[in-house]
């Protein structure tokens, strides 16, 4: 058991415009967390990653591993264990000698390899397919198959690249469930990579945002919804993503249409980004205070409704969320508002960032 | 179209697809049958057809002394294409997998040294076997062969290395494999159907190699096609004879040729196909 | 290696640090392609060195001690033999005609071997078979069976009386080695019909292409680098042919069917004439080296060899 520690840690890519995949990245998993790293795709999560497993060199700053700084070592002195996306089973090997094959490179007796490949397909429901070939199995069976062979070694940290992207939609949230279950189970420290905000939301005990390269915010799923540290956090999780409109300031509050939305901060004169959730508006009644809303799209999910459309004399796409029973037609034009103000973010125009008392 | 006319014309379609392989390979047929006939019904007009069959020829080869020929093709083959493999399969992955900065060019290299004409070396390589005493010796032909065959075996295994998924390989690494294990026991078993592909294009190439063979050897290291040359020297039609021989010097490339077809295509196209 | 692990603080610059691991990684990524180049060198770069060397003497093999050092005499030589620039002119001829030929010979059957029909299993073996002859088994057989002109094969099935090998010897040198090559063409062709995307010739149909138009618009752009190594591998082989000459017709009648190979062949083992085949040798390889420059670019985008290469 130990914990993961970035210090300052960078890759650089060399080359006539070198390019920082990860840029001095300060990031601690703690002892049994499990911690994910989201972004869209080129945001440097993978890398990070592969710069903890020592598949990556670090260029600038260190990683700790425990109390043991990893930074040169080689991926097999690191005590890790990687689930790759493409699983990276070794064709020519059954289920059995994949898992083994760690195990037995570390010259454990073949009694004990047995042992413990056996306790881990038990725990993956893999019994019965140890003697196939991965080729055999089906995308969900190969997915186990490589959890097992990261679980037989014991090791102090996961690291798991995009494990579920491979699956389709039905086993992966199956999988996402058994994954963390799972980890709760051996309280192994997991660093796990995912492109998709739900996966992060659901599964981490934190999740750190990725772009560029660069850490924007690291925080637990629920602070990462209620107090984004920047646009594009806000952006990013939450789906749909959150409606953000460039508005003036007006005394303290900003103008949605015709309704006046007064700012949960004190904000300067110029102008603001505001935050809205799509959960955070709702229709109401034609004489009630609110903003009118020219129905462009309605995206009937059942449950809800998200209606797209426009804001009078503004460019900016606005999405509500509404009863899916009675979604408004296309074309029509409905009343809106915020359900509560103290949902509304306010952000820096300029530099992005959260504006308010932290 | 209806179903009818459909299905007539896929049937005459393979009618002669039939019709254009058979004819297509009727030398070789005529080939097989002539090996069976007495002298006097090879060479004929209008040709034979009907005869009684005989081994007689294929007697009279082996009399000829034909097997050691045969042994010295066999012994050439396997041991050129083995070196190949040997020098083939490092520089393979030093192009592939641990890409060297020079890849390109040393691609480029091993390939026009291909297209090199052979003869554009055959008399200083005549002039110093015989300085070194090595003419009609089958080393010689052995170490000639590998560095025929070597340039398209090092660009069909690289394509071969290429097929490996990276994460497989950091996969061991991260399992605990220090670079010699992943070599041997995940990185070589993926390619070696590859590996055996470029073997078998290796060992056609060889059997079949004339020029060398015929200019730097004689009766002591003669390979196959070079006790074939015997045959244009009797000006007499010993068709049933020739064909005979012809049949005993192509049959094992044609066998494994037969056998691995698969492994022949994947060879040829240098791994372009999966 | 063994001392940093213990000093993960080091003060020493990232940099430094980097490059030097960098430059021994460098040789030792290295290592594993020299013998084959070091082989490759010694054994095809070596004598075509020493041919270079020998092409500005005269040195006839027969006449110990009559070599001495002539300069260019016989690449001036060379230049005026007008059998020489016949061979090359055959040369020419036989290798484009027999690749072109060949190629469009093994599309055909590539193209009716790519359906499902009875048998396909054994026809495909029968197709492949003239590649797997020792060419000069089929050189014989062809100069025997096939062309002799009284018990002759051809002569007896078009019920003609025609002396191929003296009449056609260059035609008849070109049939031999189109059916031996076919089969090869056939083969790397099939695999590139078959490593069509099913997919995309679905979606050519939807699109309401034809059967021609789906091959002229679909199919052959898709297969353009299979015919490409096609006809590179192919050309290799031929350019350098010397079996069928030397065994069906000598170079005969006359020169008519002497191409460099076998000429270059001449000049060296019958002639013992070693400068001026050298010299002719060299010219050989220049000329192969202009087409080869080409040729290689043409290689390199077909099979991007940036690939692979980080």
């Amino acid at each position: 058991m130990a914990q993961v520690a970035y210090a300052g840690a960078s890759r650089i890519y060399p080359g006539a415009h070198s390019v920082r995949a990860v840029d001095g990245l300060d990031l601690c998993a703690g002892d049994g967390e499990f911690l994910v790293l989201v972004g869209p795709s080129g945001s440097g999560k993978s890398t990070a990653l592969r710069m903890a497993a020592g598949l990556e060199d670090v260029d600038e700053g260190t990683i700790a591993i425990g109390d043991r700084d990893v930074t040169q070592l080689p991926p097999k002195d690191r005590d890790i264990a990687m689930v790759f996306q493409s699983y990276a089973l070794y064709p020519h090997m059954s289920v059995r000698e994949n898992m083994a094959f760690s195990l037995k490179l570390r010259g454990m007796s073949k009694a004990d390899v047995r042992v413990k490949v056996e306790e881990a397909a038990d725990l993956l429901d893999l019994t019965q397919y140890l003697d196939r070939k991965p080729k055999a199995l089906s995308g969900g069976q190969r997915q186990r198959v490589a959890m097992g062979r990261a679980i037989v070694r014991e090791p102090s940290v996961f690291l798991m690249d995009e494990p579920l992207s491979n699956l389709d939609a039905k086993l992966r949230v199956e999988t996402r469930a058994n994954i963390a279950a799972l980890q709760r189970r051996l309280a192994t420290t997991t660093i796990y990579v995912t492109h998709d905000q739900v996966e992060a939301m659901t599964m981490g005990d934190r999740v750190a945002v990725l772009r560029d390269g660069v850490l924007q915010q690291c925080a637990s799923p629920q602070e990462l919804y209620g107090t984004p540290r920047n646009v594009f956090v806000a952006g990013f999780i939450g789906s749909p993503a959150m409606n953000l409109l460039t508005l003036p300031v007006d005394g303290g509050g900003v103008k949605l249409g015709e309704l006046k939305v007064q700012l949960p901060v004190r904000a300067e004169q110029g102008e603001v980004t505001v935050g809205i959730r799509p959960e955070s508006l709702s229709p109401v009644g034609a004489g009630e205070d609110g903003f009118d809303l020219q129905v462009q799209l309605v995206e009937e999910l059942g449950a809800d409704a998200y209606v797209h459309g426009t804001l009078a004399g503004h460019a900016d796409k606005v999405v509500v969320r509404t009863d899916g029973r009675t979604p408004p037609k296309l074309g029509e034009a409905i009343r809106v508002a915020p359900c509560d103000t103290g949902e509304v973010h306010v952000f820096d125009p300029e530099s992005g960032l959260r504006i308010g008392a932290e | 179209m209806t179903a009818r006319t459909n299905r007539l014309g896929r049937g005459a379609l393979t009618g002669l697809t039939w019709l254009v392989a058979l004819l297509f390979v009727f030398p070789v047929i005529w080939m097989v049958v002539t090996s069976f006939k007495h002298e006097v019904d090879a060479a004929t007009d209008p040709p034979t057809f009907a005869f009684t069959p005989t081994l007689e020829q294929f007697t009279t080869i082996l009399d000829r002394g034909f097997l050691p020929y045969l042994a010295n093709s066999a012994f050439v083959t396997g041991l050129s294409t083995l070196l190949v493999l040997l020098l083939g399969v490092p520089a393979a992955y030093a192009l592939s997998l641990a890409p060297v900065k020079q890849t390109s060019n040393a691609l480029g290299f091993f390939l026009s040294t291909k297209m090199l004409p052979i003869v554009a070396a055959i008399i200083p390589l005549y002039v110093i076997s015989q300085n070194l005493g090595m003419l009609d010796n089958v080393w010689a032909l052995i170490v000639l062969y590998a560095g025929m065959n070597l340039p398209l075996a090092v660009w069909m295994m690289r394509s071969f290395f290429l097929e490996v998924p990276t994460e497989m390989i950091e996969a061991a690494r991260v399992d605990g494999a220090k670079l010699p294990t992943v070599l041997y026991r995940v990185v070589l078993p993926v390619v070696a159907p590859g590996i055996a592909a470029t073997a078998l294009i290796c060992v056609i190439f060889a059997w079949t190699e004339f020029f060398y063979a015929v200019n730097l050897t004689a009766a002591q290291a003669g390979t196959v096609p070079v006790f074939l040359v015997g045959f244009i020297t009797s000006e007499g039609l010993f068709w049933a004879q020739l064909s005979a021989a012809a049949l005993l010097a192509s049959l094992p490339v044609m066998i494994i040729g037969w056998v691995a077809q698969n492994h022949l295509v994947r060879g040829l196209s240098m791994g372009a196909v999966k | 290696m063994t001392t940093l692990v213990e000093a993960p603080q080091s003060a020493e610059p990232p940099s430094t640090r980097t490059r030097s691991r960098q430059r021994s990684a460098a040789w030792k990524r290295r290592a594993p392609l020299l013998p084959a180049l070091l082989f490759t060198i010694a054994v095809t770069q070596v004598p075509f060195l020493v041919t270079v060397f020998y092409s500005f003497q005269s040195w006839n093999m027969v006449r110990p001690g009559s070599q001495h050092f002539v300069g260019f005499d016989n690449y001036v030589d060379v230049f005026t033999d007008s059998v020489f620039l016949q061979a090359l002119g055959n040369t020419v001829t036989l290798t484009v005609v027999c690749v072109f030929v060949a190629m469009l010979l093994g599309l055909g059957l590539a193209l009716l071997l790519d359906r499902t029909f009875p048998g396909r299993g054994i026809v495909r073996t029968l197709l492949i078979t003239p590649f797997l002859i020792l060419p000069a088994a089929g050189a014989l057989l062809w100069k025997t069976t096939m062309f002799d002109p009284t018990y002759g094969l051809l002569n007896w099935a078009f019920g003609v009386e025609v002396e191929w090998l003296s009449n056609y010897p260059l035609a008849a040198v070109m049939t031999q080695i189109v059916w031996q090559w076919t089969p090869f063409m056939m083969l790397l062709i099939l695999a590139g019909l078959q490593a069509q995307s099913r997919e995309v010739l679905e979606a050519a149909q939807v699109d309401g292409a034809g059967r021609w138009r789906t091959f002229v618009s679909i199919t052959l752009p898709q297969l353009s680098r299979y015919l490409q190594l096609a006809v590179l591998l192919g050309a290799i082989y031929i350019v350098n042919s010397f079996d069928a000459i030397y065994l069906m017709t000598q170079g005969g009648p006359g020169t008519a069917s002497t191409n460099l190979p076998y000429y270059i062949y001449q000049r060296a083992f019958e002639g013992f004439d070693v400068g001026q085949s050298s010299a002719m040798g060299v010219v050989v390889v220049a000329m192969t080296l202009i087409v080869a420059t080409f040729a290689l670019r043409l290689m390199f985008r077909a099979f991007d060899v940036s690939r692979g290469v980080k």
